[in-house]
């Protein structure tokens, strides 16, 4: 029941990056950036409730799987995007959004949903639900900074280049997309901080040990030192360029990390299996 | 309605020299007497005059063109071999062209239009825009509105400041809080400075090597002078550097930005060189967050957009081809409408008036449905006869053939009333939204 729910929000969702790219293409059109923020909205509620159903259905085993964990991030991600456009208009980020977020849930939408048997009583409790939620909403946000990050790269080729092409005219400025880039890459640090913790407390009641040198545990924690590097530099003035690659380098590895811990069986004890 | 057409006579930056032009140009005071001048004469019923620095042009409703051609001779005599004129359909188009910047010197610039619109409305004031120059402003507008939003005509910057302009903003977005920095005293730069200054850029620095010469155009841009030795602290505060001096050689080498930069701490700079030989050693640009361009990039800029604009343009044609047309469609029909009207009128009232005479004698004996059956049957009488006329009358109308609405005026012997309400501007209104045909 679930699947076919999500399924629709998948529809929602590519409908609205269909708007935001024919807006891309076409910047004079600003109302198919509105009709693609409203289809967005909806999108959103109706992945909410396959999300709502999914949980009554398989008692929130779902999020314990690689498939669980991406289709909550598209709507995580999804969702970020939406605050973000309440304080920045920046509808040409949608164009870049959207597309990913499509791409993010795919996987999700075919064959059964896949699930862990099982969910130990022993790890059932709050804490665990924040880890869950905080770490996979770091994520969306580290997503979102990471192709603001791009829009920044691609940007900065044509004006620095001096070839101004279609990029050139719909993008918006330098400035703003390092500014953007910066404020996400904070905000996504602030909630994985959350995570780490949570994920540490979780842990310290599952294994009795905070601290395990568990893979999923040592990426984790790369990826935070990563990106606290790249908050404590801007300080002593990293911009720009260097300041845009690391950020997508960081999302690279977090999404390669996260994926490749989630589809090697036995790597680590993370999710799903907790002996 | 025959013989009163739109009629143009004008020259501009394509048919005379500026030499020309600024002898017969007008403003103000000036405008305003000759559009008075210009409506006491003979054969001019209408008037308008638009007058910018690239074209002076005559627009009037009436029979000739000669006191159009007075205006002009009267300023100037040179101005005869210059002069071009059109009427009816030549002179609307033209004047559509011209609101919708075709015919403009930068094609695409945006001033034209309010240029136009102000004439319009001075004429107007004036009370020499009657209800043809009405339409006629109202549906150019329309034009150049619809031109301007459905091809990308004004997209582009079209001059090199508008281009400096343009890449700032893509550097830095908001000007606010920005520092330009202006080294040298070429006109270029200045150009462009006043420019950013516009756009909200905070503070305007100006160093020279010639300390008088910087005094002076800091005062012209009105920025703060600064001494030329303070060079790498300016640089090192300044977000966009404008740089035009007469130095035969690099005056901000690769090295000098260099060290600039780590006083910055990496903070973006952008180096704008107007100046030939160039002052910006380009190979600045392979430093991180240095952005630097020379005069030939900004050149080639302005050359991709005048050659967008010419493609546009050419779409741009079709639709104000369509507004032409339109105009004159709903300009014919409307010569037709009041005889129609005063027609229809006339015969519901001989049927009205044969209606009651009719009941005062026999209506006593009739029930109210008998009633109402003798008065359908009279308007039925007066909707049949008329319908074979009236639908003529329209075809003729919007074919453009005028002399069947003055046959049948004079045939049932109607005054074919003129639309001259031109006392009233609120009125004139009125008419222009009436529904078309």
């Amino acid at each position: 029941m679930s699947i076919q729910i999500l399924r629709i929000a998948a529809l929602c969702y590519a409908g609205a990056a269909a708007s935001y790219l024919v807006f891309f293409a076409r910047p004079r059109h600003l109302r198919a950036a509105s009709a693609g923020q409203v289809v967005l909205s909806v999108a959103f509620l109706v992945h909410a409730v396959a999300i709502g159903v999914g949980c009554s259905e398989y008692g929130g085993r779902e999020f314990f799987s690689l498939r669980g964990g991406l289709a909550f991030i598209a709507f995580l991600v999804a969702g970020a995007y939406l605050v973000l456009q309440r304080f920045y208009r920046v509808p040409a980020v949608g164009a870049f959004v959207t597309p990913l977020i499509v791409v993010v849930l795919l996987p999700a939408l075919f064959g059964t949903p896949g699930h862990p048997e099982v969910v130990p009583e022993t790890v059932r409790r709050p804490t665990l639900t924040l880890h869950i939620v905080s770490a996979l909403g770091g994520v969306a946000v580290f997503g979102i900074a990471a192709l603001v990050a791009l829009m920044y790269l691609l940007q900065e080729r044509e004006v620095k280049g001096k070839h101004f092409g279609a990029l050139f005219s719909r993008l918006p400025s330098l400035d703003s997309l390092d500014q953007l880039t910066q404020r996400l890459v904070r905000a996504g640090l602030l909630v994985f901080s959350v995570a780490l913790v949570t994920g540490a407390l979780v842990a310290r009641g599952v294994w009795k040990s905070a601290w395990e040198w568990d893979p999923q545990q040592v990426s984790s924690l790369v990826v935070w030192l990563l990106y606290f590097a790249l908050v404590s530099l801007r300080h002593t003035g990293w911009h720009g360029r260097r300041y845009a690659w690391i950020t997508l380098a960081g999302f690279l590895l977090v999404i390669g990390s996260m994926v490749s811990l989630g589809s090697i069986p036995g790597a680590t004890r993370h999710g799903g299996t907790y002996q | 309605m025959s013989g009163r057409e739109v009629l143009l006579v004008g020259l501009s930056h394509k048919s005379a020299p500026i030499a020309v032009r600024e002898r017969v140009a007008l403003s103000g005071d000036a405008l305003k007497e000759a559009l008075g001048g210009l409506r006491g004469l003979d054969g001019v019923e209408e008037a308008m005059v638009v007058s910018t620095c690239n074209r002076v042009e005559v627009y009037v409703v009436g029979q000739s063109l000669d006191s159009a051609r007075r205006f002009f001779l009267d300023r100037s005599g040179e101005a005869s071999e210059h002069l071009y004129q059109k009427q009816g359909p030549e002179a609307v188009r033209h004047l559509f062209r011209v609101a919708a910047s075709l015919d403009s010197m930068v094609v695409g610039e945006q001033q034209i239009l309010g240029q136009v619109k102000e004439a319009y409305g001075l004429a107007s004031a004036a009370g020499t825009a009657g209800p043809v120059l009405s339409r006629l402003c109202n549906r150019a507008f329309g034009a150049a509105k619809r031109v301007r939003s459905e091809t990308e005509i004004g997209r582009g910057a079209s001059s090199v400041s508008q281009v400096a302009v343009e890449l700032v903003q893509k550097i830095f977005g908001d000007l606010r809080g920005r520092v330009i920095l202006l080294v040298g005293a070429g006109k270029m730069g200045a150009l462009s400075a006043k420019a950013l200054r516009d756009l909200g850029a905070d503070r305007v620095l100006v160093t020279n090597r010639s300390a008088e010469r910087g005094q002076a155009l800091a005062e012209q841009v009105g920025g703060q002078a600064e001494p030329w030795e303070r060079l790498v602290s300016l640089l090192a505060l300044a977000d966009v550097v404008l740089v035009s001096t007469g130095a035969p050689s690099y005056v901000l080498t690769r090295d000098l930005a260099g060290q600039v930069m780590k006083l910055r701490r990496g903070r973006s700079i952008c180096f704008i060189d107007v100046a030939v030989p160039r002052n910006v050693d380009p190979a600045c640009a392979d430093l991180a967050n240095v952005y630097a361009y020379d005069i030939d990039d900004l050149q080639k800029v302005v050359h991709q957009t005048r050659q967008m604009r010419a493609e546009e343009a050419i779409r741009a044609e079709v639709i104000v081809e369509a507004e032409v047309g339109a105009f004159a469609r709903e300009r014919e029909a409307r010569a037709a409408l009041p005889v129609l009207a005063s027609l229809r009128r006339r015969a519901e009232a001989i049927a009205r008036t044969e209606v009651e005479r009719t009941l005062a004698h026999v209506g006593g004996r009739l029930d109210e449905k008998a009633r109402r059956s003798v008065e359908a049957m009279a308007l039925a009488i007066v909707n049949k006869l008329l319908h074979g006329p009236t639908a003529r009358l329209k075809q003729a109308a919007s074919s453009g053939d005028t002399t069947l609405p003055g046959a049948a005026a004079e045939l049932f012997d109607i005054d074919s009333e003129q639309p001259s309400r031109r006392e009233e501007p609120g009125g004139e209104a009125v008419t222009l939204r009436e529904p078309k045909g």
